[in-house]
């Protein structure tokens, strides 16, 4: 038994029964690594690529070329203080109008997302949890899901859902999110205190199941049982084959979802990537000690 | 004011070629208010921009256009059926081009004393009833106003003839809800009809009427006047829809008496017709009732929708809530005019109003008049009126979801008229309604057009 170095996932060699007969063993062989093969693969080609972008809100330039690669499995803190670009990126990935890409690539699974539109982006398997979750009167939660689904369903192959399967299919979020069931026939996030709303992005994105979830300051309005309970349902969506960028001021949150690399976004770049032990440093020392590192090598 | 002596109007000569006709339905009393009604028309003829009460709706379609009256147009069951009201389960009385269609109909039975058909075969049970109310109710005689502009009732009572009639006497609550189908088909050229509904609850009882008028082919003008009694502590749903075809014109009054302690709910939901208009006046005659007027209308293209509603509260510690919508694209033109009287003696009065558009396009318009007056001092009455776009962030906030953009926009329009279209509670009528809003939103182009930032 084998076990990928990256992502601990377990990679079964299959030889079959003809592993001893010798004439065989160069066909067999090259069979049994596909799966192998296949899977290192996916980590030769990062789930999200981002190179040199380059982005503007009007005369503003905001990014000033990022780079970022983060591989499937993975969960990627991005860390910076106020006005640095971290919102703007994680809009930018989802398609938001209102900024104009001047440089640069992002591509996803080696896909280019930058002319998609956002529907497009999301059938791709981007998810953006929103930092101001958007009301919408008169759509029941239940409906918009539904509808929400049923098209990511559709870009996937995959059979639309009746009513009654769907509601099958998000019993077990609702409980993992600890949802209140009345939320479900309410108008989207019409009236809901933030808490509400941040849990009802978590709650989205684990009945989506996006490849890439960029999560934009989902800790921020949060009290701390509300932030354990959707840092709780983070945790559980964490898997292989999907990647997390977690868009965070604090590192409060990241107490909760560990990060496997945090990168610090400082005016449109980033400035310093480490482990999850740089957030704690940066919490202890603040920005200013990086602008002073910064300031040193120049 | 157009002078309809002397041009031959054929909204005038119709009466002359039909008057030994109409003279064979009724009473001699229908005949004194035929041709009253049609000397009121005769003299002030059709409206114009000029007339305070249609400032913003241009008429010129009726003015140059020539209007056969309508006879003996057949519509077989099948395509009946076929219609998106076809399946509506409900007790049915269908009017093809304003005459009745028995064979149309659906049998049932029903209470005793509870009488469902036209007013022609009403008047065999009822007579007494019809003529009381008759010409009564849509009269605005003795109410307050300056601009009162009652016309188009004269123009449908001079010709009134079979009509449509609903008795629910005392006590009686009815499960079934009644549907009263209009259909016009007018493909042997321009033709007019003056569809005459009266609906009568006595007191304590209970109904839901829904009135559909729908356009099978052709260019046409409907003139349609509805009179409502409502008795004491009655509870009548009352549901319109307006789906005209493209090239016709709609001109309807829906005339309300509120008897105390009854509550009236009336739903007003305008798609189709190039030029639509609802007069919707209740007249609250008693005191402690409830009032709801809900109404959406959607235009699109050309359209026009002209919607004007005026409460009279007349008496003390009445409730009236009033919600109209209007979604507007292309070059559609929007009006709302809500007046509410409050009378010297309306003391505890509670009126409150909400207008709101929805413009999916730069060239579509709303003119929204609120329009308050209250001759009481101890009453709460608020009105707001607001005008929209779909926001962008909200179009956004669907498309990260995977919902195209186009479904995230009709979705957002739904959305604006749902408020409006939740309060049908009759089975299966909400739903057609949402397909027929779909539809019409997914044909047109305009939707992309204008989205606020």
């Amino acid at each position: 038994m084998m076990r990928c170095r990256k992502c601990a996932t377990r990679l079964n060699l299959d030889f079959g029964v003809n592993f001893q007969a010798k004439i065989y063993v160069e066909l067999v062989w090259t069979r049994a690594m596909m799966p192998v093969a296949s899977h290192l693969m996916i980590h030769a080609i990062a789930m999200l690529e981002i190179k040199n972008l380059h982005a503007r809100v009007e005369d503003k330039e905001i990014l000033r070329g990022i780079n970022l690669s983060v591989n499937a499995g993975e969960v990627h803190a991005i860390m910076g203080p106020n006005g640095s670009g971290k919102s703007t990126l994680a809009s930018v990935i989802a398609g938001k109008s209102g900024y104009e890409v001047t440089e640069g690539s992002v591509e996803i699974n080696g896909k280019d997302l930058l002319d998609l539109a956002p529907e497009e982006r999301a059938a791709a398997g981007v998810f953006l949890a929103f930092q101001y979750p958007v009301e919408i009167p008169g759509v029941t939660n239940t409906y918009f899901l539904r509808a929400a689904l049923n098209n990511v369903r559709k870009n996937r192959g995959e059979p639309e859902l009746s009513m009654t399967e769907f509601m099958k299919h998000i019993k077990s979020k609702v409980q993992l999110m600890e949802m209140d069931n009345s939320l479900l026939s309410r108008s989207v996030n019409e009236g809901f205190s933030g808490g509400e709303k941040k849990r009802n992005e978590i709650f989205q994105m684990a009945v989506l199941e996006p490849t890439l979830a960029i999560l934009d300051e989902t800790d921020s309005g949060l009290d701390i049982d509300a932030l354990k309970t959707v840092a709780n349902g983070v945790n559980t969506l964490r898997s292989t084959d999907r990647a997390i960028v977690v868009v965070t001021h604090y590192q409060r949150l990241l107490n909760y979802i560990v990060p496997d690399f945090v990168h610090i976004l400082m005016d449109g770049r980033i400035v310093k990537s480490g482990g999850k032990e740089l957030a704690l440093e940066l919490e202890e020392r603040g920005y200013g000690f990086i602008e002073e590192e910064l300031a040193a090598k120049a | 004011m157009i002078d309809l002596k002397s041009g031959n109007h054929s909204l005038v000569e119709n009466f002359e070629l039909m008057k030994g006709l109409l003279a064979t339905y009724g009473p001699d009393s229908f005949q004194v208010l035929r041709d009253r009604a049609f000397r009121n028309f005769s003299e002030f003829g059709i409206p114009t921009t000029k007339d305070e009460e249609f400032k913003y709706l241009s008429l010129r379609a009726l003015e140059e256009g020539h209007f056969k009256p309508a006879y003996g147009a057949t519509i077989d069951r099948f395509q009946v059926e076929q219609t998106i009201v076809g399946q509506v389960d409900a007790i049915t009385v269908t009017f093809v081009n304003g005459e009745h269609a028995p064979e149309l109909s659906s049998a049932h039975i029903l209470p005793a004393g509870v009488f469902i058909g036209s007013i022609k075969d009403g008047l065999a049970v009822y007579e007494d009833k019809i003529v009381q109310h008759i010409g009564e109710i849509a009269s605005l005689k003795n109410k307050l106003g300056t601009s009162n502009d009652e016309r188009f009732v004269h123009l449908n009572t001079a010709y009134l003839s079979e009509g449509a009639f609903i008795y629910i006497p005392e006590g009686v609550s009815l499960e079934r809800p009644i549907h009263l189908l209009f259909l016009t088909s007018a493909n042997h050229g321009p033709l007019v009809s003056h569809p005459r509904t009266l609906i009568v609850l006595e007191e304590n009882s209970d109904a839901k009427v829904l009135e559909t008028y729908l356009g099978l082919d052709g260019v046409y003008f409907t003139n349609a006047v509805t009179e409502v009694s409502v008795g004491p502590n009655a509870i009548l749903e009352h549901t319109k829809f307006q789906q005209e075809q493209a090239d016709s014109v709609h001109i309807a009054n829906i005339s309300v008496n509120q008897a105390e302690n009854s509550i009236y709910t009336s739903n007003n939901i305008n798609f189709g017709g190039k030029i639509a208009r609802n007069d919707v006046n209740v007249w609250l005659d008693g005191e402690h009732t409830e009032t709801w007027l809900n109404g959406t209308s959607v235009g699109l293209g050309h359209q026009a929708i002209d919607n004007h509603t005026r409460i009279d509260h007349a008496k003390p510690n009445c409730n009236s809530f009033e919600v109209y919508k209007a979604i507007l694209g292309g070059h559609a033109i929007g009006v709302f005019n809500g007046k509410i009287f409050v009378y010297e003696d309306a003391q505890k009065t509670d009126a409150k109003q909400t207008n709101q558009a929805l413009l999916l396009s730069r060239t579509a318009t709303i003119n929204t008049k609120p329009q308050l007056e209250i001759f009481a001092d101890d009453v709460k009455c608020t009105h707001g009126a607001t005008v929209g776009q779909l926001r962008e962030e909200s179009v956004f906030y669907l498309q990260s979801r995977g919902i195209p953009k186009a479904e995230a926009e009709a979705l957002l329009v739904y959305a604006f008229a749902a408020e409006v279209l939740l309060k049908i509670t009759i089975p299966g009528v909400r739903e057609i309604l949402e397909k027929v809003l779909f539809e019409k939103l997914s044909t047109t182009q305009e939707l992309p057009e204008f989205v606020e930032t």
